[in-house]
């Protein structure tokens, strides 16, 4: 897995070629939960039936409130990752410097950022 | 899962109410998340140093916010027990900031719930200063991790369209 295919498959996940169809099914599943629950019926049941035991359909339900939960808390407490997207262990303050204020691609400027630790500094 | 975990787990939703055998068939579908998730959601809700009580009128509120039938549909019988009834549930889960059989500590807590997937940039540094003054970091985070996880579940079963069991 690439931050380019995180970044397609959260961006243009409808239109990838990087991604599977299953992978497809189960992102408009997810974007559905969290964007517009109201649209959620028998139609992507179906889609995700062709790709997904009944199992795996609830792990992934169950697996995407679960993120849209805690997601939604931890930004509100307003801390940000320990490491670089390289693995360095950093600072809240360089992390904030090193991530922004709001989700980013890590391909956005985050990895540059995080190899100019002098910069974050000042 | 063995039948004998099962039956566990069944007593244990029979015991609180507020998740029953519709709840413990879904998840038996994904073995590795039934326990965990059960447990988290029952000890979340149980356990810990906030009321119970309110706990439950935050639940039922979120549910609701949810736009999920299952989880706002159950009662907690513990809850009940220890006193709320559903008045105490509907004014908790309405106009609470104008309700005087609140106190300011418990309408921090019910604001923060309704808030945290309602406008979310509001719960902010202010917001969280204003929550140390009612209560202890760990009782934020206490609450915090319960909101999150009972909003999340409740995402999901409505998106799966689970009922309650009849009976």
């Amino acid at each position: 897995m690439t931050e380019d295919q995180i970044d397609d498959g959260i961006d243009h996940y409808e239109t990838s070629e990087k991604i599977s169809e299953a992978d497809r099914v189960a992102l408009r599943y997810s974007d559905m939960m969290a964007n517009a629950p109201d649209k959620i019926g028998s139609t992507i049941y179906a889609e995700l039936s062709e790709h997904y035991a009944d199992a795996e359909i609830v792990e992934l339900g169950a697996f995407i409130g679960f993120n849209i939960g805690y997601h939604t808390f931890f930004g509100s407490l307003d801390f940000y990752p320990m490491f670089t997207p390289d693995g360095r262990l950093v600072s809240q303050d360089e992390s904030r410097h090193i991530y922004g204020d709001t989700p980013v691609s890590h391909l956005d400027g985050a990895m540059e950022r995080s190899q100019a630790p002098d910069e974050a500094a000042e | 899962m063995s039948e004998a975990k099962l039956d566990r787990l069944r007593a244990q939703a029979a015991e609180l109410g507020a998740v029953d055998e519709n709840f413990i068939r879904l998840l038996s579908q994904v073995p590795g998340y039934t326990e965990a998730l059960f447990d988290s959601l029952t000890r979340s809700h149980v356990d810990g140093d906030v009321d119970h009580k309110l706990k439950e009128i935050i639940r039922i509120g979120l549910a609701r916010q949810a736009g999920d039938p299952y989880f706002g549909t159950l009662r907690s019988k513990p809850a009940a027990a220890a006193g709320l009834t559903e008045d105490m549930i509907e004014a908790g889960c309405g106009d609470f900031e104008n309700d005087d059989r609140f106190s300011a500590r418990e309408k921090w807590a019910l604001r923060y719930a309704r808030l945290m997937y309602t406008e979310p940039k509001t719960v902010n540094k202010a917001f969280y200063d204003e929550g140390k003054s009612h209560y202890s970091e760990a009782e934020i985070m206490e609450l915090g991790t319960f909101i999150a996880f009972h909003y999340g579940m409740q995402l999901f079963t409505r998106a799966i369209g689970l009922k309650v069991a009849p009976g």
